[in-house]
């Protein structure tokens, strides 16, 4: 196909993925600035800045951005969680993605085969058993306990990346600085480590991600009590309506998952597959 | 013996500031504290000594949450206090926390709940099973705004909580009357419903225009029970009574006319398909429907409702409130509780009577615009004008006209039955014989 | 110490992590919904009598086959637009590079927000009902389709599509890529329109590679509590909110029920990876990318 032909025609596929998938933002996004904006107007009939010296109450972006909305701390509480359980499953699987790649052994398709598994629990079926194994061990409401709850989800994703890392690390290198003499400490210093960095640091954002999109396994095992992104916005929309504070709320939880995607994309991609 | 008991409080303090054995001292404070041996002092010097009190609140009100840590937080960091606020989406999810905790054996001063705004079938759960710290309410300072005379009806509702009796373990800091208002818009003032029957007349000519929240969420539950009242030969005063003072068969004979109004109902409602109504889950999606102009109308507790979230501009600009049902509509007071494993004991009394302060309550009104938790009459002049200046206007109705026609809750022993039985009969028009529905929702 | 030894010690600390999470979760579920539930009071271990309690409620066999109509409807919408989108995907080929970027941005954000914006679009109240309205097509919001809170509407299904079909296109485009020995490659096989060679060569390539992604999804939109949640229609619900409706009564009895109500969803979900294993053999091999949630 020429390409110089194909540039100029109109790129419907381009088309169809703006209407579907960037359009929904706009009116998450005007929401987010109405003050009032009642049926059946098409856009707000008052807007949030033209009000907001007239009442003594945060409104909308104020809010939000006021200490009162608990935002910050939740999106903290987040970040916190969402580190702690991947670093705690990049410990785990570091080891154990090395001899999965680099090694065969019996029931090697049944240890696969596990870490599919949790893909396939749904998240209420944890988070009720979780919630009451938690209780009385004086887990449930904790960051200890939510951080636990969340490995389940999260350790799957992690070995798939790491073990994808592995397998494009090839031993090329390693065994030529072997030859040259290199302690096997050395080997992993100035070979392994840095050709594996890029790869774990993608997976590690990969799992940041997953972690801190979680909403139901949270809410259970945290009781309600940790906040977090997605608990605070299903705590503003659980109902089924969304006033200008859910609809910010709803912009601030895309905000992980669009920097992420901004910024490794690319490197992510080159270690999704898996063969 | 006035020394005798100084001495004994002074112990108890210095006990407590050695910070040893700590379930034993705070059972000490307790014991002291319930038989008003300490000095208010005392209170506040211990409370300065715990540094925080844990406060379980059902979160979904913006207005409450920026008081709560704008006005009240610093008003209690003054006191050495740091308020901790937990915002919860059900209340229940705080009593089953306490009721977790206490079952895994943690004593007072082990648990992580101090005070939670409860009323009702919560506090009704919480003194079943014991978790409560005891009467507390009477004795502290600002207990002299609330009327306790149990000669006196006005103090009814400072005694009883669903009908069950308070006994000062819970203590009054927030009024409310459900309220419904109705969009001008869309239905004119000749048309205004007053009664059920003037409702369902209404909805057979405009099907689809009101809806209530789905029990057991407590804004439908309190629908259903004005349903009840209404539509019951006895009224109001047929479910003031426990739950073990009726048979399934008296029982169902009472409730059978409301809940066999509001099942007829269902397919006249918004959302309704296939004569099932599709319920709204809470008050924010309630008032969605309400001012998309879907509905013409919605209940819920607020007396100045209209007002407050008007000031937001989340009410329909010609948004008037009504007087319905005539005779029925639920007043009541809800109060903040303290539990029996509670961490900060003394730290939570402070804050439980710093919140029925005038100051606490009058920043309230005009702030949040919840109605006063104490009793007017029994403060002196000045503050009464104070909290008067800070009441927020009503629209189409006058305060004396909602004061004429409320009627108290059901028995918090009732509410379970008539949660289950709504969800069997009316929500998923259940086949079963009534009077069966009520006997299984009665069984233990 | 031998080299297998070695190995095994490496795996373990994962292993006995994910076992003992994940045998133990399923275990402590079975356990709890035939009777075993001291925390709540409850030790009548083991009894059916709460399973009993589940085909007794009102409706129960409405909510299983919603809950199985909008796992199937939107996993088979998602597997078929995800198929359509990867081959747009191929044929894009070095074009726009950053469309690649551009149709992953629904994995990346929780459903949550899929959710806010089906609300604010497809409400009765919402944009497309004042759309609807400023045309003259409706004259009050009651006139608009039922899209949201009604049975077998297309409200939930939007958002799992919304979020799945990226999911699947990515899974199938990594398949199709692997076909080829490069982009271009693949392309031209793909732009040869030998349908015949689709039928024969493709697909039979495709299928046992996107097993594994369908399987996740569909196993995902079964045990789904957000949408159906906020978006259904009410009684009768979906199995995991009828669990969370019993989980959050009053009466703790009806605590075991809800976990009774999510165990009849792991055995629906057993029943399918054993159909799903003898049609593939490779179900749990991985391909595809992992980006399920």
């Amino acid at each position: 196909m020429d390409a110089k032909r194909a540039n100029r025609r109109p790129n419907f596929l381009l088309i169809a993925l703006y209407v579907l998938i960037v359009a929904p933002v706009v009116p998450v996004i005007i929401q987010s600035l109405a003050f009032q904006w009642h049926w059946p107007d098409l856009l707000p009939s008052v807007w949030w800045w033209s009000v907001r010296g007239d009442v003594a109450f945060p409104l909308a972006w104020d809010y939000l951005l006021s200490p009162y909305s608990h935002v910050f701390s939740a999106a903290g509480n987040t970040l916190f969680i969402s580190i702690s359980v991947t670093l705690l499953a990049l410990v785990l699987c570091l080891p154990a993605a090395k001899v999965l790649v680099s090694h065969d052994f019996q029931w090697k398709q049944q240890v696969l085969a596990l870490f599919t598994l949790p893909l396939i629990l749904p998240e209420m079926t944890l988070g009720l058993a979780f919630l009451a194994i938690f209780i009385p061990m004086g887990l449930a409401g904790t960051y200890t306990g939510i951080i636990i709850a969340h490995l389940i989800p999260v350790l799957p994703y992690m070995m798939r990346v790491l073990v994808s890392v592995y397998k494009n690390l090839g031993h090329d290198y390693e065994e030529q600085a072997r030859l040259l003499g290199a302690s096997s400490w050395q080997v992993m210093r100035h070979i392994t480590i840095p050709m594996l960095l890029p790869g774990i640091l993608a997976g590690c954002l990969f799992t940041l991600l997953v972690s801190s999109n979680i909403f139901l396994l949270t809410f259970l095992v945290g009781q309600g009590s940790v906040e977090t992104l997605p608990t605070l916005l299903f705590a503003k929309m659980g109902g089924g309506s969304l006033d200008a504070t859910g609809a910010g709320l709803t912009l601030i939880a895309m905000v992980p998952g669009v920097l992420l995607l901004l910024t490794t994309e690319r490197r992510i991609r080159d270690y999704q597959r898996m063969d | 013996m006035f020394t005798l008991v100084r001495l004994t409080s002074i112990l108890a303090l210095s006990a407590v500031t050695t910070g040893l054995f700590a379930a034993q001292d705070k059972l000490a404070f307790r014991d002291a504290f319930l038989q008003d041996q300490l000095a208010w002092s005392e209170v506040t010097e211990t409370a300065r000594q715990e540094g925080a009190v844990d406060f379980y609140y059902w979160g979904g009100d913006d207005r409450l949450n920026v008081w709560l840590e704008r006005t009240i937080a610093p008003k209690m960091a003054e006191m050495g206090v740091t308020l901790v606020p937990h915002r919860i989406t059900a209340t229940r999810d705080a009593v089953d926390l306490v009721l977790a905790e206490a079952r895994s054996g943690k004593a007072l001063g082990e648990g992580s709940v101090d005070v939670i705004w409860v009323n009702g079938e919560n506090f009704y759960t919480l003194a079943q099973h014991d978790l409560l710290y005891g009467s507390f309410a009477p004795l502290l300072p600002n207990a002299s705004a609330f009327e306790w005379d149990a000669n006196d009806p006005r103090g009814l509702l400072n005694l009883f909580d669903f009908g069950f009796p308070t006994e000062g373990r819970e203590m009054p800091w927030s009024g409310e009357q459900y309220v419904c208002a109705v969009n001008r818009d869309l239905m004119p003032v000749d048309a205004t419903p007053h009664t059920f029957a003037d409702l369902e007349r209404w909805l057979t000519e405009h099907p689809g225009t009101f809806t209530y929240v789905k029990p057991p969420h407590y804004l439908g539950n309190t629908f259903v029970q004005e349903a009840l009242y209404a539509l019951s030969p006895l009224g109001a005063s047929g479910f003031q009574q426990p739950l073990a003072s009726f048979t399934p068969e008296s029982l169902a004979r009472l409730m059978a006319p409301g809940m066999d109004y509001l099942r007829r109902l269902s397919p006249l409602l918004a959302n309704a398909r296939n004569d099932l109504a599709r319920y709204p889950e809470n008050d924010s999606a309630l008032m969605t429907l309400f001012q998309n102009s879907q509905t013409a109308m919605e209940c819920q507790f607020g007396l100045y409702h209209v007002a407050t979230k008007g000031a937001l501009g989340q009410m329909p600009p010609r948004t008037e409130e009504i007087i319905f049902p005539v005779n029925n509509m639920i007043k009541n007071k809800n109060y903040l509780v303290l539990t029996s494993n509670a961490p900060h004991p003394a730290a939570a009394l402070t804050f439980i009577n710093y919140m029925s302060s005038v100051e606490a309550q009058a920043s309230k009104l005009s702030e949040v615009g919840y109605p006063l938790g104490v009793d007017l009459w029994t403060l002196s002049a000045q503050d009464q004008q104070v909290l008067m200046a800070a009441m927020p206007a009503h629209f189409g109705v006058t305060q004396t006209e909602l004061d004429a026609n409320i009627a108290p809750d059901i028995h918090a022993s009732l509410v379970t039955v008539l949660e289950t039985v709504w969800l069997k009969y009316v929500e998923q028009h259940s086949d079963r014989p009534f009077e069966d529905l009520v006997r299984d929702a009665m069984a233990p | 110490m031998n080299r297998t030894t070695r190995q095994w010690l490496a795996l373990l600390p994962v292993l006995s992590v994910m076992l003992l999470l994940i045998l133990g979760i399923s275990l402590y579920a079975v356990a709890q919904s035939l009777g075993y539930a001291p925390i709540y009071g409850i030790d009548a271990f083991p009894t059916l009598h709460y399973y009993d309690l589940l085909w007794q409620q009102t409706g129960f066999w409405q909510s299983m086959g919603l809950t199985l109509y909008y796992a199937v409807i939107a996993t088979v919408l998602a597997l078929i637009l995800g198929f359509f989108l990867a081959l747009a995907l191929v044929k894009q080929g070095r074009n726009h590079a950053w469309i690649h970027t551009l149709y992953k941005f629904p994995l990346m954000v929780p459903y949550l927000v899929a959710i806010a914006m089906v609300i604010l679009i497809f409400g009765q109240g919402g944009l497309l009902a004042r759309l609807s309205f400023a045309l003259g097509w409706i004259d009050s919001p009651a006139g608009f389709a039922d899209v949201l809170y009604s049975h077998y509407g297309w409200g939930i299904i939007i958002v799992y599509l919304w979020k799945q079909v990226p999911f699947m296109a990515l899974s199938i485009y990594v398949v199709l890529m692997g076909m080829g020995n490069d982009t271009d490659e693949a392309a031209l096989l793909l732009g040869a329109r030998r349908w015949q060679r689709w039928l024969y060569v493709v697909l039979p390539q495709v299928i046992p590679g996107i097993t594994s992604a369908t399987l996740i999804c569909f196993a995902f939109n079964l045990g789904a509590f957000e949408a159906p949640f906020i978006l259904g229609g009410g009684f009768p619900d979906t199995l995991p909110v009828m669990a969370w409706r019993l989980f959050t009564d009053s009466d703790y009895n009806n605590r075991l029920t809800g976990m009774a109500a999510m165990v009849v969803i792991g055995l629906v979900l057993l029943l399918l990876i054993a159909i799903a294993g003898r049609l593939s053999r490779r179900v749990f091999q991985w391909q595809g990318a992992g980006h399920g949630r």
